[in-house]
């Protein structure tokens, strides 16, 4: 027995040396490419049907020449193993990273500037829908290129409104009109809980960004500011959700959110009326619920603001070019490729996603999966489009006013004392970036 | 008679126990299974739905469906292929340096050996996305990114864990059986494996079972380190159900998940009878 | 002659890890202390600024809010772990029939992959429709809201670490195996009870064991990072499930602050090490060792 022991692990090691042994030609086996194609590598967050859109994408560019093979990577936590690479000097060619990343990863310098490459091809501000192309854009630099965008829109349930609600035309345009939609559609149980929501504010996309539907907006000249008087208008107005369906009874009803993108979601199963979100939305719907009757509209704007009409909050995808990249002229190549208009709109479609491009063709609008891609390519169009924050600090901000109106939520302090808190904290971050960062 | 009867009462008790712990226990697996089975307007409803409308056995084909053409969800006779591979090496490296070391941790007096261990102890302690940098960056001047051996090569050169824990298990050991062999003449090496090891088994187990599964659902590792869709392993995967516009399709993950477990499951369920057997083939102790 | 010996066989026999600790970690531990006194941001090369960072850390609310919130959780989660997973493998330890099915489904919770286990508990946790909330109204207690208040959002990780104890579980299987089968039977001579025996013989030949499992406990319970993360994104609700390692992922991932990030880590270190210590303090009298 004790010595069977000792001739099982001898054999083991026997059994380890020679497959370490093998492991010599593990490296090899997996570099099998054209030796005269330069082979670039992308990094995409993409999996599942979208990376099935992209794919095709990339297989049509490997068909259409015979010198640059794109070699597709479908990555999770794309920021992260970018920063990485990126910092380890091997990069992948082209990163799909959003373009919230544009102003951290330019910053920091570690994206290649495409102004040159852009001129040269052609590219320009004329082509796209400017405010996408100012999300490509910093401090006078083009760092990325569009792919699949996205602009907010309320998605409404039409089996649950009154006849006077019941349409797009019909819907409320303005705040006073919005808050007499949520009094009458709103409804609760014999027992009081909350049975049916009109809206929420705090779920969906673009759900971080209500100051802009105030006029306000997250800075001023000095950097971050989240506590003038327009911002406490508005998370006031979001914080009067939770005061008006009872803090808990909201929490009871936000708790059945668990997940985003399932049948539980409450718009889809019927529990939630109004529900703020992008062009992709729709396929949830089709996904998830098909049988549900809804219309989509802009959201509302301030009485007697006209002005702020057509807010609407915008996504967008992106290809970038870290520094470090070996081969951006091939990479660029891609991005090129990409912004054709029969490719970028076959792209957009097959992603539920609207274009980025100045031009549209009238079979994208019209075949499109979405029944109100016209709604969500016109806001994309509209003045009152607001991206992310360009600010290297842009994820701190959005995160210190969600804990802000957690904190009003749960009655932990007052609207005021939960903005001016999150003011001081990030006066403080924006001081330490500037310093740290910027070398200013 | 009344001690046979106390015999029984305790057995039903136990039993009883066992069998409402399992009901909690079960719980993942068992949801699991049937969201697998649903059609996707089914899954993640509320109220649940225990019993779906039909049984989509298909489902599972369709998550592991793929070819070049028509993409699917996972190749999975290739990750799978990759996965195994990892964590056989992994398993092996792990059984093998972790006992040596332990064996000198708890079982021979050496200068410096109270220290070494003290700073083995402290590696742990450090949390690890402070290393992750620094970590790619020395694995990219080994030339080793886009390869597995940073999944496995650092598994032959012990890990603090596993090297404590094997080590609190040696020392349970009594000194006397070590100085009975060295008295009979044995070397140290005859000692560590004529002697300790087999009276280790129960704790070697547990090492390789831990082995095997951490290496199994690593998803940090190959995440960071492999660049090459070709080499990705089942836990990756996993993550490629998720996806930013167009919804996740519940069923089909679970499906994948419960491939990807059961394997896990059955090594478990055949690792765990040595730990039964652990006093049997020890007897010679105490 | 006889300790020099020893010396070298010692050395021999801890070659790997020796080896492995200067090739795979000496490097890295080094530099992320280095990085804790610059400002490091990943993409751009460090630049020292002496003890900044950790004076930034002493005013920094969040940091002090992160650090509560994982002390509690530890403070809940590591006793509680501890005597259930004893308690499990002492039942699973009983002989009886099926126990190779029971084990296994005892082990389950910590098979399964994470992306299925955060979605299964926020349906299982869920307020209003969840399973569990379901099982309390029929048995005629209120259900608390336990993803959306802070304090039984944090009850609920707590609840989900327990649930999740398998390893320790097993690590005290093996132990239990260890035990000489002929202490037990000197005990029955002495005419001790069940109880008596666990209590006396079973405890104090474990106490090795108990020992590594809650060093582990405190460990792991202090860098818990992927449940929480995956379900409660950013800490909600107002950041009560906030706990360190994820301040510190954002920190160094998200606002891309790795030099700041790597003064938490080794702040995390040093509080991870005085408990640990304590801890072995504390047990030095109690833990049993039949080896040297």
């Amino acid at each position: 027995m004790v010595a069977g022991v000792g001739k099982g692990l001898t054999s083991v090691c026997i059994v380890a040396a020679g497959l370490v042994a093998l492991i010599g030609s593990e490296r090899a086996a997996s570099r099998q490419t054209n030796a005269d194609r330069v082979v670039v590598t992308y990094w995409e967050k993409w999996t599942g049907d979208e990376m099935k859109a992209m794919k095709q994408v990339v297989d049509s560019f490997n068909a259409s020449q015979n010198r640059i093979e794109i070699k597709y990577l479908s990555i999770s936590g794309i920021a992260e193993k970018t920063l990485l690479a990126t910092s380890g000097g091997n990069p992948p060619d082209l990163a799909g990273l959003w373009s919230d990343q544009v102003v951290q990863f330019a910053d920091a310098k570690a994206l290649f500037p495409l102004d040159d490459m852009a001129h040269e091809a052609g590219l320009g501000e004329k082509d796209y829908i400017s405010s996408y192309w100012k999300e490509m854009t910093y401090h006078g630099h083009l760092y990325a290129f569009p792919t699949s965008p996205g602009t907010s829109a309320l998605y409404v349930n039409k089996s649950l409104m009154p006849p006077e609600f019941d349409s797009p035309e019909k819907f409320p345009k303005t705040l006073s009109g919005f808050e007499r939609f949520i009094a009458k559609v709103s409804k609760r149980a014999p027992d009081g809980s909350l049975q049916c929501a009109a809206f929420l504010p705090r779920d969906g996309f673009g759900s971080g960004s209500w100051p802009y539907m105030f006029g306000a907006s997250f800075v001023d000249a000095n950097g971050p500011s989240v506590n003038s008087a327009d911002n406490l208008k508005a998370w006031s107005w979001v914080h009067s959700f939770a005061l008006r369906f009872g803090v808990r009874e909201t929490q009871a009803f936000r708790s059945g959110f668990g997940n985003y993108s399932s049948p539980q979601n409450p718009f889809l199963s019927g529990k939630l009326a109004s529900m703020m979100d992008g062009p992709w939305f729709g396929n949830y719907i089709r996904l998830y619920n098909p049988k549900i009757d809804w219309f989509a509209v802009p959201l509302p704007y301030p009485d007697g603001r006209p002005d702020l009409e057509g807010y609407t909050v915008l996504n967008l995808n992106t290809l970038m070019i870290p520094k470090g990249a070996k081969h951006p002229k091939e990479a660029f190549e891609f991005i090129k490729y990409v912004q054709r208009q029969d490719v970028m709109e076959r792209l957009c479609t097959s992603q539920y996603c609207n274009t980025p491009l100045a031009k549209v063709s009238e079979g994208f609008l019209r075949n499109h999966p979405n029944k109100f891609i016209r709604l969500f390519d016109r806001l994309a169009r509209s003045p009152r489009a607001v991206g992310p924050v360009k600010l290297g600090i842009w994820s701190q901000i959005s995160q210190e006013v969600g804990n802000a109106v957690d904190v009003m939520d749960l009655g932990q302090a007052t609207p005021q004392a939960a903005l001016d808190h999150a003011e001081s904290r990030l006066a403080e971050q924006w001081a330490n970036y500037r310093k740290q960062v910027l070398n200013q | 008679m009344s001690k046979r009867r106390r015999h029984l009462f305790r057995q039903a008790l136990i039993q009883a126990t066992l069998i409402i712990l399992s009901v909690f226990f079960m719980l993942p697996l068992v949801w699991m299974v049937v969201t697998a089975l649903k059609p996707i307007d089914e899954t993640m409803t509320s109220p649940p739905v225990w019993f779906p409308s039909k049984l989509l056995w298909h489902n599972f084909t369709e998550a592991f469906a793929y070819n070049s053409k028509d993409l699917g969800y996972i190749p999975f006779l290739v990750y799978g292929k990759n996965t195994l591979f990892v964590t056989i090496l992994a398993v092996i490296g792990s059984v093998v340096s972790n006992s040596l070391v332990a064996y000198s941790f708890a079982r021979i007096r050496w200068r410096g050996r109270e220290l070494l261990f003290g700073i083995t102890l402290a590696t742990m302690m450090v949390p690890g996305p402070v290393l992750m940098v620094p970590m790619y960056a020395l694995f990219r001047d080994f030339g080793w990114i886009g390869t597995f051996r940073p999944l496995w090569v650092p598994t032959f050169f012990g890990s603090a864990f596993n090297i404590f824990l094997l080590r609190q298990f040696l020392r349970t050991i009594p000194m006397e059986l070590s100085e009975a062999a060295t008295l009979d003449g044995a070397s140290e090496w005859r000692t560590f494996i004529d002697v300790i090891v087999p009276l280790a088994r129960p704790a070697l187990v547990v090492i390789a079972v831990f082995t095997f599964l951490w290496a199994w659902n690593d998803f940090m590792g190959p995440l960071l380190y492999l660049t090459d869709q070709q080499t990705f392993t089942l836990s990756m995967g996993l993550q490629f159900f998720q996806s930013q516009h167009t919804g996740t399709p519940w069923n089909l993950l679970m499906a994948a998940s419960l491939i990807v477990v059961a394997p896990v499951i059955i090594v478990f369920f055949f690792a765990q009878k040595t730990f039964i057997q652990g006093i049997a083939t020890t007897g010679m102790k105490g | 002659m006889n300790a020099r010996h020893n010396q070298r066989m010692g050395i021999l026999f801890a070659m790997p890890w020796i080896l492995g600790f200067t090739v795979f970690l000496a490097y890295p531990l080094i530099s992320s202390f280095y990085y804790s006194f610059t400002n490091f941001s990943i993409l751009s090369s460090p630049r020292w600024i002496g003890g900044s960072n950790y004076s930034e850390l002493m005013g920094d609310q969040v940091f002090h809010q992160s650090l509560k919130n994982t002390l509690l959780f530890a403070a809940a989660s590591v006793p509680l772990a501890t005597v259930f997973a004893i308690l499990l493998a002492l039942l699973l330890n009983s002989k009886t029939k099926g126990m190779a099915f029971y084990r296994t489904i005892f082990y389950i919770p910590s098979l399964v992959p994470m992306v299925a286990l955060g979605v299964l508990w926020l349906w299982v946790f869920n307020g209003q429709y969840g399973l569990l909330n379901e099982g309390l109204r029929h048995i005629g207690l209120p259900p608390p809201p336990w993803l959306t208040e802070p304090a039984w959002a944090k009850w609920t990780l707590v609840i989900i670490s327990v649930w999740g104890t398998g390893n320790a579980m097993v690590i005290y299987l093996a132990g239990l195996q260890d035990v000489p089968q002929s202490l037990y039977e000197a005990a029955d001579i002495d005419g001790a009870k069940a109880w008596g025996k666990t209590r006396h013989v079973t405890i104090p030949m474990i106490s090795p064991v108990i020992l590594f499992n809650v060093i582990m406990g405190i460990i792991g319970s202090l860098q818990t990072f992927a449940l929480p993360y995956v379900m409660f994104p950013g800490g909600q609700p107002a950041r009560s499930t906030y706990f360190f390692s994820m301040y510190l992922y954002d920190t160094a991932f998200q606002y891309q602050r790795m030099g700041y990030a790597s003064a938490m880590g080794w702040v995390m270190f040093a509080i991870t090490l005085s408990l640990t210590l304590l801890a072995l303090k504390l047990s030095s009298k109690h833990v049993h060792y039949e080896g040297g």
